[in-house]
């Protein structure tokens, strides 16, 4: 059994557990090669993601009103038929569970790929979809945005440290948050790495509806954060409260406890949606290599700019709230 | 002679010794006749509350039965009722005591000392009902941090943020001794709780875990909605595990409803189910590679996890399988681009993962750090009840798909993986072994024939009720869930009973007499569920 290339380990081996050491094979033979994914400097090929969110043909609803009935987080609503119909469909609820599309008669919803959808509004993730009238073009962005955006990306465009916090999720959207880390995203190559601290944080990854028994804790991580910050709300639960809205013991979401930033809807979101959020918040968007990798589903324009729905009352320290 | 009950379905082996003393057992102590019905064999006895504490301890000392699940419900007129599942060895069916506290008479006489296990159950209990428990050792609060107008199951409002409740962690004193308090936000990318270690030196004498912070009152919100309609929860309740979540939520409502999924159904569950277990591990040896500071270790298991979670997204449209059980079948066929090569692709990663696990053990670095660390002993683990792997590490030898197969697992055989020593070594090694059992079943269901999947479900009863118990293996050990549905089929009360919820108390025994900086790998070769537990 005994061919080990260091000898002097395998004596250290036998003298402490007395067990036989195999061979010490060298790493190459165990680690494969580069697995580490392309996105987000270059699209993401939609034929290896799962179709999850929902997308709404305008032209094709006849508003049956079926998706409202199944939808099992309130996300859709529906007033009208035939040609008044006006169709809105809220990402900040959804958890892609594709039920509606299942159940829509004419196929106005189908699954797609796209996850493209992190906003720096909470209202621009309201989709609002019209035949009659068309939804009002989206307000160029305040100038405070603009200003805020600029800084973000010059100050933390070379390197983003994140400090994650739990506010109660269901530790769905930990697997993904933590996935960053995998060789399969590897988002320090981005320059976006994790801390253990707040206190070293530029920014905070918040995920679940923010119970009750943690807002304590994410208003006091918050104070902890030096200043210039900012916070990402993630997920379904993050964003509104997600599968847990209408609960007594939730407050509904990032927003109502600190001011965000960035939100970054699913259920949970995958890796590169959150990759998306990042870089959204960082201006870097225009680096990107591809700009129409995958259909947009939202009515808003996007390409890292806030647009559609109101102009924001106070910049981007103005959190969103959505009360159950 | 007394004549058999009328629903205990034929047995076709000869009763073994327990068997038969579980079944006099449960004669001898009912006071309705015992029945079967809708708790998957096991055997229901109803109690008056002056007999509760005693049948149990009878039960945990006579039949050598354990505490599985202990939960309450509020049925009409303000009658509270409370059951505790105690399921035993081999061929035992399993006993369900109830009983039926009326309202202003909310008190029974604890399981302690004789029942460590009940511990949390009753504290939660009384918090959540009002229901004492006369001559309890600790009446602390388990869930609730802040103070409720009422208790939450009797009248639902939020709670006060103004107001905590009061909470002291045990005390320590001595010379030389101090205290290291953590969470509940935590240095990784992990659940919020809150731990309390009291340290001489590096030694560690005593933690104390104190949770409840991702309570999210998930039962509560399963009322009134239809089966269906709870899915969603059922699948956030541990949502690192939804596909097991959603498994045992339906193993327990369709027998209410009447319904009974195809074998290809099964078939395509157990598939999902296996894929989620694979995933689910790698995360664990990735922990503990990490923990012990082998970051090389650790980034290939999370190239091996993205693989496994890579099979679920395109089988199923969601990387963590969500949304894809539904109530008697699945919501949508698994596509067969997606399971074209996919056996291929499990042996691939079986292969893959068992030399991952010999590089790991052949690394000195890695096996000094984890051999004798944490250990639990089999005492220990006998009498806190804990289950899963960690139960297994610990020798304990019991596994739900194989001693209770339910859905898949009544078509394969499930060899389970044991190991005595307890520490995080035989953790790793019992987590390894079921890695690849878990790709040997992937290619089992593959093989096993069709996975054909009704689109749209069977129809079932719409005025189907009455009370169901799943009883699953999640990747965690045993998961039960409790469901009782009203007339119009819809939830009344769904308990759900976390394979952490039992496993917790572990890491308190499996870190004393270690050093502190071996907290974390204790932890994570534990791998407990926050949101499980709180719910
Ligand atoms: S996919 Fe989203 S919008 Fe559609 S039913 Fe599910 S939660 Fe509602
Ligand atoms: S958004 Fe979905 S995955 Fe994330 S915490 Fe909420 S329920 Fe879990």
């Amino acid at each position: 059994m005994s061919t080990s290339e260091d000898p002097g380990k395998e004596a250290q081996d036998q003298g402490q557990h007395s067990r036989p050491t195999a061979r010490a094979s060298p790493l190459s033979e165990v680690f494969g090669p580069v697995v580490t994914g392309p996105y987000p400097l270059s699209p993401a090929d939609p034929s290896r993601l799962g179709a999850r969110t929902p997308v709404h043909s305008r032209d094709r609803c006849e508003g049956s009103g079926e998706c409202v009935r199944v939808c099992p987080t309130e996300a859709i609503t529906v007033e009208g038929r035939g040609e008044e119909v006006t169709f809105q469909l809220d990402y900040g609820r959804c958890i892609f569970c594709r039920r509606c599309v299942d159940v829509c008669p004419t196929g106005a919803l189908t699954a797609s790929p796209q996850f493209e959808l992190a906003t720096l509004q909470r209202d621009d993730l309201r989709l609002m979809h019209s035949r009659k009238r068309e939804v009002a073009p989206s307000p160029p962005p305040s100038q405070l945005w603009e200003e805020t955006r600029q800084r973000v990306s010059r100050l933390f465009g070379g390197s983003l440290a994140v400090r994650e916090v739990d506010a109660g999720s269901c530790n769905g959207c930990e697997v993904e948050v933590s996935a960053l880390t995998w060789p399969a995203y590897d988002s320090e190559r981005l320059g976006i790495h994790f801390v253990a601290s707040p206190r070293h944080a530029d920014a905070l990854l918040v995920t679940g509806p923010v119970t009750a028994n943690m807002r304590l804790a994410l208003e006091k991580t918050y104070r902890a954060t030096p200043a210039p910050k900012f916070v990402l709300a993630v997920g379904a639960c993050g964003i509104s409260g997600g599968p847990f809205r209408g609960s007594p013991e939730i407050l509904g979401g990032v927003g109502s406890v600190v001011p965000v930033q960035v939100f970054v809807p699913g259920c949970p979101p995958r890796p590169e949606a959150l990759l998306y959020g990042f870089w959204l918040a960082l201006g870097k968007l225009e680096q990107k290599l591809h700009r129409k990798g995958l259909e947009v589903p939202a009515g808003a324009s996007r390409g890292g700019r806030p647009s559609s729905g109101e102009t924001p009352k106070s910049g981007p320290e103005h959190g969103s709230t959505d009360a159950p | 002679m007394i004549s058999p009950p009328t629903s205990v379905p034929p047995t076709t082996a000869e009763p073994t010794v327990e068997e038969r003393d579980e079944r006099k057992w449960v004669q001898a102590h009912s006071t309705t006749p015992p029945t079967r019905e809708g708790t998957r064999g096991v055997w229901k006895v109803e109690v008056p509350p002056s007999q509760w504490h005693i049948s149990q301890i009878q039960l945990s000392q006579l039949l050598h039965h354990r505490l599985s699940t202990l939960w309450a419900e509020i049925v009409p007129a303000g009658t509270t009722r409370l059951h505790g599942l105690w399921l035993g060895k081999g061929p035992c069916a399993g006993v369900l005591v109830s009983t039926e506290l009326l309202e202003g008479e909310a008190r029974v006489t604890t399981l302690l000392p004789h029942v460590p296990s009940a511990l949390y159950f009753e504290r939660e209990v009384r918090e959540m009902f009002g229901v004492e428990f006369a001559e309890a050792p600790d009446t602390r609060p388990l869930l609730l941090h802040l103070s409720h107008p009422a208790p939450p199951f009797r009248a639902p409002a939020s709670p006060n943020p103004q107001d905590p409740v009061s909470y002291t962690f045990l005390p320590t004193e001595g010379e030389g001794l101090y205290e290291i308090p953590v969470g509940p936000v935590h240095a990784g990318i992990i659940e919020p709780g809150q731990f309390r270690f009291q340290v001489l030196g590096e030694q560690i004498l005593n933690l104390e875990v104190r949770l409840g912070f991702t309570h999210k009152g998930t039962e509560r919100l399963f009322e009134n909605r239809t089966p269906a309609q709870g899915l969603p929860l059922a699948e956030s309740v541990s949502g690192d595990s939804s596909v097991a979540g959603a498994m045992a939520y339906l193993e327990a409502v369709e027998p209410v409803l009447g319904i009974r999924p195809s074998e290809g159904t099964q078939r395509a569950r157990g598939l999902l189910l296996e894929a989620e277990r694979v995933a689910f591990l790698l995360g664990d040896v990735s922990g503990i590679s990490m923990d012990v500071g082998y970051a090389a270790g650790a980034a290939q298991a999370n190239v091996l996890r993205q693989e496994a979670y890579s099979w679920l997204e395109s089988l199923t449209g969601s990387r963590l399988g969500r949304s894809t059980l539904s109530v008697g079948g699945l919501y949508r066929p698994l596509p067969a681009r997606a399971l074209e090569g996919l056996s291929l692709r499990a042996r691939a990663l079986s292969d893959a993962t068992r030399e991952l696990l010999e590089h790991l053990d052949e690394r000195s670095s890695v096996v000094d750090r984890i051999h004798d660390t944490g250990q639990i002993s089999r005492e220990v683990a006998r009498n806190l009840a804990l289950v899963g792997p960690v139960a297994r590490a610990s020798g304990i030898d019991g596994d739900v798909r194989r001693d209770r197969p339910y859905g898949p697992y009544r078509e394969v055989d499930v060899r389970v993986a044991l190991r005595s020593a307890g520490d995080v070594e035989a953790r790793l090694q019992v987590k390894g072994a079921e890695i690849l059992e878990a790709c040997r079943l992937v290619e089992k269901f593959l093989d096993g024939g069709a996975l054909d999947v009704p689109r749209s479900p069977e129809t079932s009863d719409p005025l189907a009720s009455g009370e169901g118990m799943g009883i699953v293996e999640a990747p965690r050990g045993e998961l039960v869930v409790a469901v009782r549905l009203g007339k119009d089929s819809r939830v009344l009360r769904v308990h759900f009973r976390d394979p952490s919820y039992l496993n917790w108390p572990a890491i308190e025994y499996a870190v004393r007499g270690n050093i502190v900086p071996d907290f974390p790998l204790c932890n994570k070769s534990l791998n407990l569920s926050y949101s499980g537990f709180d719910r």
